[in-house]
Formats: C-alpha cells, structure tokens, sequence
C-alpha cells in the first residue's frame, strides 16, 4: 500500500512537527501513513452543517 | 516448540469461583495456590514471556496473610487469596512500571493506580507484571528489553495484544485472573486469541488513575479471566467511583452477583455487516459464529440482524482520537529521545504529529453521531453481537500493520461494554471468540449472556495443551 503523501512532502512534515528521526525511521513512519491517510480523508469527507453535531462533550451516562 | 500443558486437576486450571468456594470453605490454602502459581511461573514462563516481573516473595508474604485472615474468620471476598496479574502498565508502589518500554526500563511509581489499591484491598495476591504492546500499542515487537508474549494455544502463534501477557498468563494457567486495558481492542483482542474472557467495561466505570494513559477519551481498564463469571467476581470489586480519575463515572454501581440467571427473552442484534460486507471474517470464525447464535436460540435469546455505522466509519474516528492523544501524551519522549522507542511504536504514534486540530474535532463530532446513532438501535435490542477477530491468530511476526483484524474499536468510541468469550476453535486448534456488546453500564447483562454461553458449551473445558 502506498501513501499519497509523497515521501519528500512526508520528511516536510516530520521537519515540522519538530522530530528528528533518522531517513530509516521516516520511511518507517511514511509507509505506516499509507493506512492512516485513508481515514483521515473519511473523516475530512464528511459533509457536516455548521450547527450540526457538537463534538465534546462526550458523556457515555447521557444514552 | 513444545505446548504447555494444564492438566485438569492442577490447581491452575481452577476458576476463580471455583477457587474462591474452596479457599472460603478452607478447602484450599491460598499458600498452596500462590505456591503452585509461582511453581508454574518459573516452569512456563520461559517459553511463553507473559511476565516482565515475578513478585514471588511479596506474593507468598500476601498469601501467607492471606490463609491467616481467613482461618482468623475473616474472608474479604471472592478476590481473597486469588492469584492475580497486573499488565505493567498498571502502577505499582515500590516495584518498577515500564509499560516494556526502553524510556522506562527505570520507572519506579510511588503510588499504586487505584485498581490495584481496590484489589489489594480485597485480598488478591499480585503474581507479577505482565508484558505488553509497548505502552499498549507497540504491536508485537522484537525491538524492546524484553521479548514479547507468545501465545500458550501454539508459542508459534500471536497471542495479539496489547495485553498480551495478561491473555498469555491466564490461559496458561499462571494466574487465575489479570488486569488488561483496552484502548482500541486491547482487552477484547488478546482475550479472543487466547481463548478467554475479556470485558472492556463501560467508559468511566473502572478507575484508571495510576494506569499509564494511551488516549484519555478511548482508554478503558478491565479484567481478563479464564470465565465471564470470573470477570464479574473481579468488576464487583473493580468498578466505583473515582474522584482521582477526571472521567470515572460517578453512577449508581451495577451489581455483578447474579451470573446465574437464564437468558431467555434476552433480545440479541447481529451486527451482520461487520464480518460480511465491512471486513469480511473467515469461514471458520462464521460457521463457529452461526454455531453460537444457535446455541443462545436455545436458552431463549432472541435473535435478529441490525444495522449500524460501518465499521469504517468508527475506525476512521477513533483512530485520528487515539492518534493525536497518544502523541500529545509521547511527543516530549518522541522529539528528545525517539531511539527509546520500538520501531512499531514510533510508527503508530508519531503519525499523530499529522493529525490536524480540525481532523481531531472533527472526529469528535464523528463520535458524538455515532454515539447517538448506536444509542437509538440499542432501544431495540439488549446486546448487539459478531465475531470479535474477523481471523484466528496469525504466525509470530514483528507486526507492522495497521490493517485491523479484530472488530473491536468501534465501541471503545461509544463506550459501551464490550466482552470476548471464546466460541470455538479452528482446525489447527486455535481459539476463536464472539463479542457481547450492551448499553452503557449494564455490564452485568453483557456478562451474564456471556457466562449462560459458556454454560452451554463445551469450550470451557479445553485448555491450552490438553
């Protein structure tokens, strides 16, 4: 399974989020990101109106 | 490699209430069982790596206390004298907590996590720290200071995770209970591929002040044992609520006494889409399945299909809250030391730096809908069901997947009570399990259609080996 993040975009990232791991580790990282892609896109797709769905707070005793 | 073997009338093939009418009726010393315990520990353990730590000598200190309790009259419970492990993840006063982890090969609590104060309390004599994924989400691992748990059905086999030697040491009889934790199906995964019973409880309903956190908003606490029953014995003296836990529930308790009462008329909802269209199970998880759905027709439970969100659909939410909290919790250790991880770790983890702020929003507001949506199904059923692993255990591998294999994070987005029993066995004699799923809080009712199944079926009469 391939990421559509390429891996040059993917090492963009990681400079910016602050880590420094090794390119070995990187590409380790990258190619897990291959399956998370994915549902962040599901979630993102989501059509959601302004007013719709509160996200917080989450209250199991609320059923 | 060999197979364990757990003979029939060893003491560790005993239940806990099997154990516990013993031990009350002074039939059984708690100093012989804790010995026996120990005896099988350093027999097995070599093998089968369950254990990061064995509490040999304060384990026999405690039985000790324990048999001298009880011939005084003074019997605390069900727990008392029974030999338990804590996955070490779960914080320990003086005794070291490294969640099998290199960043805290040194880590020494101060305190007890408040589970282990209510089990000590009530009497349970504490085997050892047992391994796990690396901070309950490493995955099977070959990179950390310890070797990673082996499944006691075949040591070649996964035993999955992330409690992994919490399934490991109670299937193979090294404790008669054990403490696990479930952030995504951490509980209910290992439970099923070790073929024992394993409750994910109600969210807020166990403490986990003192228990290493993975995501606060996902992370549930819970006992893992050989029966449903067993696990009741133990959530009787587990749940409650806990001022030092921001998000203990602060409810009227369940009562988990009664696992004896029948079935019938209990209306169960198949979650058919999940292992047939969603994530297709294999055919001996589904034959066996179908099997079970048979047998809980017969003791009166009613059966019909339901339809919920697809599976994806909570994957998809609880995977971006799990990533962006787990990484909000590790990304001090990630930045300034990332080698003291295992590789498997830092992929899963370190991916939540990439989890926008809109991403995880939005994925709460995923979670409320569906926590509404499943709300409003529940109305017309009891307690949903389905397979738990869509596949019997796999062959040992450092597994560096992320393809899911189980159906269980779902309902650690909902919250509700989840609980594995294992239903049958493959071909190559690996276990296979279902899953009990009820509205949140009535715990006693997942349990209880749990301990009538096992009941019903001969599953519980197998054990590793035999």
């Amino acid at each position: 399974m391939q990421a559509k993040t390429s891996l040059e975009d993917f090492q963009a990232l990681v400079r910016r989020a602050g880590l420094t791991l090794s390119p070995a580790q990187i590409v380790e990282l990258h190619s897990g990101w291959a399956y998370i892609e994915p549902m962040l896109e599901r979630i993102r797709a989501h059509g959601r109106g302004r007013e719709a769905d509160l996200a917080l707070t989450f209250r199991p005793d609320m059923f | 490699m060999d197979q364990l073997v757990v003979s029939k009338n060893d003491l560790a093939a005993m239940t806990i209430a099997e154990a516990a009418v013993q031990i009350r009726s002074r039939e059984l010393s708690p100093v012989d069982l804790a010995a026996a315990t120990f005896k099988r520990i350093a027999a097995l353990d070599g093998q089968l790596h369950s254990h990061i730590l064995v509490l040999e000598e304060a384990g026999m200190a405690a039985a000790k206390e324990a048999e001298a309790e009880i011939a005084a009259g003074r019997w605390r419970g069900p727990l008392h004298g029974m030999p338990i492990g804590l996955k070490d993840i779960y914080g320990t006063a003086g005794i070291p907590t490294t969640a099998h982890s290199a960043l805290l090969r040194d880590h020494v609590p101060t305190r007890d996590a408040a589970c282990v104060t209510r089990l000590r309390d009530a009497g349970a004599i504490f085997t050892g720290k047992l391994s796990t994924w690396e901070f309950a989400i490493g995955g099977t691992s070959f990179d950390l200071p310890w070797p990673p748990a082996r499944n006691p059905w075949n040591l070649e086999y996964d035993p999955s995770g992330s409690s992994s030697g919490s399934a490991a040491a109670v299937a193979a009889g090294l404790c008669l209970g054990a403490m696990g934790s479930d952030t995504g199906g951490s509980i209910r995964g290992p439970a099923a591929w070790c073929g024992i019973a394993g409750l994910k409880p109600t969210y807020g309903l166990v403490s986990k002040a003192g228990v290493l956190p993975l995501s606060f908003s996902l992370d549930h606490a819970g006992p893992m044992c050989w029966t449903a029953e067993d696990c009741a014995l133990m959530m009787q003296v587990l749940a409650g609520h806990d001022p030092n836990d921001p998000t203990s529930a602060d409810v009227a308790l369940p009562d988990f006494s009664d696992m004896e009462a029948p079935i019938a008329g209990v209306r169960v909802g198949v979650v058919r889409h999940f292992f047939e269209r969603d994530m297709p199970c294999e055919p001996d998880v589904a034959a066996a399945f179908e099997e079970s759905l048979r047998v809980l027709r017969g003791l009166g439970a009613v059966v019909a299909d339901v339809v919920i969100a697809p599976f994806d659909d909570y994957a998809a939410a609880a995977g971006q809250i799990s990533r962006a909290e787990s990484y909000a919790i590790h990304e001090a250790d990630l930045r300034a030391t990332p080698e003291l991880y295992g590789a498997i770790f830092r992929q899963r983890v370190a991916a939540g730096a990439f989890v926008r702020g809109v991403d995880y929003v939005n994925a709460q507001r995923a979670r409320a809908r569906l926590v509404a949506e499943l709300a409003v199904t529940m109305r017309g059923v009891d307690v949903l069901m389905f397979p738990t692993a869509r596949k019997v255990a796999p062959k040992m591998a450092a597994d560096k997947s992320l393809g899911g294999a189980f159906y269980n994070r779902a309902f650690n987005l909902t919250g509700s009570p989840a609980l594995s029993v294992c239903n049958g066995f493959s071909a190559a004699g690996l276990p296979i399990a279902l899953q009990i799923v009820g509205r949140p809080f009535e715990d006693p009712l997942v349990l209880r259609v749990g301990a009538a199944y096992e009941r019903a079926t001969p599953w519980r009469a197998r054990r590793p080996g035999v």
